[in-house]
């Protein structure tokens, strides 16, 4: 990197609001971390190293909210309306940032800042509102009285509060980050998630319901005539892949329901089995021919991937692949009316759809087996909405599965049938057809996640190549690769669906033309890697080892037994080794001096004893 | 031990390279990386005709017997792996694109395919020759920001997530090269037909 700014793309301010004193402060953001960690995810688990250590209870005051939008956020780049949210995880125990789309994290960026750090506890229910004064660059903020909105719904309260997509919006928890519930989402726009980890539960032990933006701040852009020229091209290329101009618009992410599960990859009744029967009945194709009413768009989105769909009972956004997974194969269910209203269902509690589903796919796996006296059983479709509600309150068993499958299991004495990472419910891919997959959730950072990096590109999809999804050499590098670039992406902050059609390179012009500053595509793919392992660190310093880098039992030495997988389990062990050596670690997966002070990350290490 | 899909790719794309006109009988090199690891080619094996016993393994930041079976180029692939996210490397001689490097600082794509695949393609002089550390730093400098870069005289080196990716860049470079070629000799007026093309030599 080489060239100078003068707060191009980034609006140059950080905004700090304490909740137990009331202090509002505006502060400047340090260029050098922002060029070293650009936005979002990045700067996020920069700001949370220094702010929250080892000894912070993640539902406790101490812990803190960043929400931050990046350099390119409401540039008007396509897919330029992502933000993030980083916080010591409730769930997880890990670092956590959860990021989201729709139009609120656009409009933040226009009031004027970078980032917000929310801190401390409130007394009694407050929300946040940020508004334009007469000043452009001296934004209104203020706390206010939330009473009346405490206990309302997530629909409830954002239409309550004037959400106007392109003009105000607003962030919310429902009932289940209230009751701080460990698979709280914090949604903004109404439907739209920052959903993994329980950030949701962070919010609501702040008793803080609600953070609502205005903004007529727009960033700069130092090289219009670049940017304009990459606008063009990007939108080119967008238009000519059919996965981002045919697929997605069409079928939305589901599209890949069958495909995953033809290769065996589709997990199934808790991952008992590798593909499932009803996978057509609950596939893109077929919410399309039946239940879907229009496509919708993300701000500065040309994609299109959002589904419209509505039943007899609900009408709203949804359901994505991973959530239509999680309430179908993974509960063995083939309904997809009923998969559509426990995804409106979890939006309007604010619960993480994908842990919401699985918990009750390790419940029924639970109940089958005996451990549990319940209801519930595979394809039980009919008992997800009393389920999910008695989650979001903490009503009966609800109370236990709201704190997702791992908490649930142990106290049920299985321990082993979570399907979990870090205590993170793994997403849609099954890690023995897809051998990429497993070294990538079992190194993931905020445990098992796809979005932190994603093998289907290369071991499905052959994107931009096909590779063989059995292969174990040579594995690692691709999953970092991915991983760096996934963390790169989500700092810039855009959607990882235009990755699917534009190449990194096109990404570091962009923020080359924004910024002024030059980026290669390698600096661009270096800030991930730098983010990847500062986030190491942090999971370090929090007790976690190499231990923690694994998948369940089941994976390891359960053999899929039937279908294109037939015989496999996850080979992780010569892919964990290959991969700690490929990323400059040693043997305990504690990045080596030599690789920090590559990635600029110098002071960042911590004496090696403390590490288990 | 190389697992034999990693065998099939170099045999496939060395074939082709061989076939497609873009190397000598014992011209070129390919290599791909594998976590801390490297597999190159054989020095002086023939990339058209490898065997087993013509893809050497040997480390990306340390030396081992290997290395005295690698290709010279171990070096420069050694250095592009170190300072970019290229995962597989290929070098070879594309006749067209070494006679318009020769006259040329950069090579700007006429053609439809290449000027959206590639926008420009930048060619470097190193006046040390291949394996020297003078000219893997400005490769990989090069490699940088751009997937496929031309050392003028000498070849192309492209890099991608795969052989097959690299290769990719290589034979839409060669294309682009012989179209313009042709081009040139029917000269006639150019009609342009890309909007915004004048930006691609910001690119």
């Amino acid at each position: 990197m080489s060239g100078d700014s003068d707060h191009y793309g980034w609006a140059g301010k950080i905004l700090d609001i304490d909740l137990t004193t009331g202090a509002i402060k505006s502060l400047p953001l340090d260029e050098t971390l922002a060029r070293l960690f650009l936005g979002g995810r990045g700067l996020g688990t920069r700001f949370l190293w220094d702010e929250v250590g080892p000894q912070v209870d993640p539902l406790s005051p101490a812990n803190v909210l960043i929400f931050a939008a990046g350099p390119l956020t409401a540039t008007g780049y396509q897919t330029s309306n992502r933000f993030s949210v980083s916080t010591k995880s409730p769930l997880t125990g890990t670092v956590l940032d959860a990021n989201s789309g729709g139009y609120w994290g656009m409009q933040f960026k226009k009031s004027g800042y970078d980032a917000l750090i929310v801190r401390g506890r409130a007394e009694q229910p407050v929300y946040i509102e940020i508004k334009p004064s007469s000043e452009v660059a001296v934004p209104q903020v203020s706390i206010r009285d939330a009473s009346t909105l405490w206990g309302m719904r997530v629909r409830a309260v954002t239409e309550k509060l004037g959400q106007n997509d392109n003009r105000r919006n607003v962030l919310c928890i429902g009932p289940a980050g209230e009751n701080l519930s460990r698979i709280a989402a914090i949604m903004n726009d109404g439907q739209r998630s920052l959903a993994r980890g329980g950030p949701g539960a962070v919010m609501g032990s702040k008793n803080l319901k609600a953070i609502v933006v205005e903004g007529k701040y727009r960033p700069e852009i130092q090289d219009q005539e670049l940017f304009k020229f990459m606008l063009y091209e990007t939108r080119k290329l967008l238009r000519a892949s059919p996965l981002t101009s045919q697929a997605l618009p069409e079928f939305g992410t589901s599209v890949v329901m069958n495909l995953v599960n033809n290769i065996g990859a589709l997990p199934t009744r808790n991952y008992q089995q590798s593909q499932f029967e009803g996978a057509e009945a609950i596939s893109g194709e077929a919410l399309t021919d039946t239940y879907l009413v229009k496509n919708a768009s993300c701000w500065a989105c040309p994609i299109g991937c959002t589904r419209i769909s509505k039943t007899e009972k609900v009408e709203g956004e949804g359901p994505e692949f991973e959530t239509t997974w999680a309430f179908g194969a993974q509960c063995g269910n083939d309904d997809l009316a009923a998969i559509i209203e426990a995804n409106y269902l979890c939006n309007d509690l604010g619960m993480d759809t994908i842990s919401a589903g699985s918990t009750i796919a390790c419940a029924m796996e639970l109940a089958e087996k005996g451990y549990l006296d319940a209801d519930l059983r595979f394809g039980r479709a009919d008992l997800f909405a009393q389920t999910l509600e008695d989650m979001a309150y903490r009503r009966g068993l609800g109370d236990d599965l709201a704190d997702g499958s791992l908490r649930l299991a142990t106290r049920y004495g299985a321990p082993e049938l979570s399907m979990s990472v870090k205590g993170l419910e793994m997403p849609a891919y099954d890690p023995r057809g897809m051998q990429g997959q497993g070294l990538l959730y079992a190194t993931s950072n905020r445990g098992a996640c796809h979005m932190r990096g994603n093998m289907l590109g290369l071991e499905v999809l052959g994107l931009p190549k096909l590779i063989d999804r059995f292969q174990v050499q040579g594995k690692s590098s691709y999953v970092i690769l991915h991983q760096n670039t996934s963390a790169m992406i989500d700092s810039l902050v855009i959607c990882k669906f235009t990755n699917m059609g534009v190449a990194e390179e096109y990404f570091a012009r962009v923020l080359s033309a924004v910024t002024g500053i030059k980026y290669a595509t390698g600096d661009l793919i270096r800030v991930g890697e730098r983010v990847y392992n500062l986030e190491r660190l942090y999971n370090l310093r929090e007790g976690f080892s190499a231990e923690d880098d694994t998948l369940p039992p089941r994976l390891l030495n359960e053999a899929v037994a039937e279908g294109p997988s037939k015989g496999w389990v996850s080979k992780l062990e010569p892919m964990l080794k290959e991969y700690y050596r490929a990323r400059g670690w040693d043997e305990q997966g504690v990045p080596r001096p030599q690789k920090l002070a590559e990635l600029e990350l110098h002071g960042f290490s911590y004496p090696k004893e403390l590490v288990p | 031990m190389i697992d034999e899909r990693i065998y099939e790719q170099f045999v496939e794309i060395g074939r082709d390279l061989y076939d497609g006109g873009l190397i000598s009988s014992h011209g070129g090199n390919i290599s791909v990386r594998l976590g801390d690891r490297v597999v190159i080619k054989r020095r002086g094996a023939q990339l058209g005709r490898l065997k087993p016993h013509d893809l050497i393994e040997t480390g990306l930041e340390k030396n081992d017997s290997g290395v005295a079976l690698a290709s010279t180029e171990l070096l420069a692939h050694r250095t592009i792996y170190k300072q970019t996210p290229a995962l597989a490397i290929v070098h070879c001689h594309p006749r067209t694109a070494i006679a318009f490097s020769l006259s040329r600082d950069e090579i700007v794509p006429i053609d439809n395919e290449a000027s959206y695949l590639l926008k420009k393609v930048p060619v470097v002089t190193e006046e040390y020759p291949s394996g020297t550390p003078e000219m893997a730093n400005k490769l990989a400098a090069m490699l940088q920001s751009d997937k496929i870069v031309m050392l003028r005289g000498n070849g192309s080196f492209a890099t991608g997530q795969t052989l097959d990716e690299a290769f990719h860049w290589t034979s839409t470079l060669e294309e682009s090269c012989q179209i313009a070629l042709y081009a040139k000799l029917i000269n006639e007026p150019f009609i342009e037909y890309r909007k915004m093309s004048e930006a691609y030599s910001k690119w």
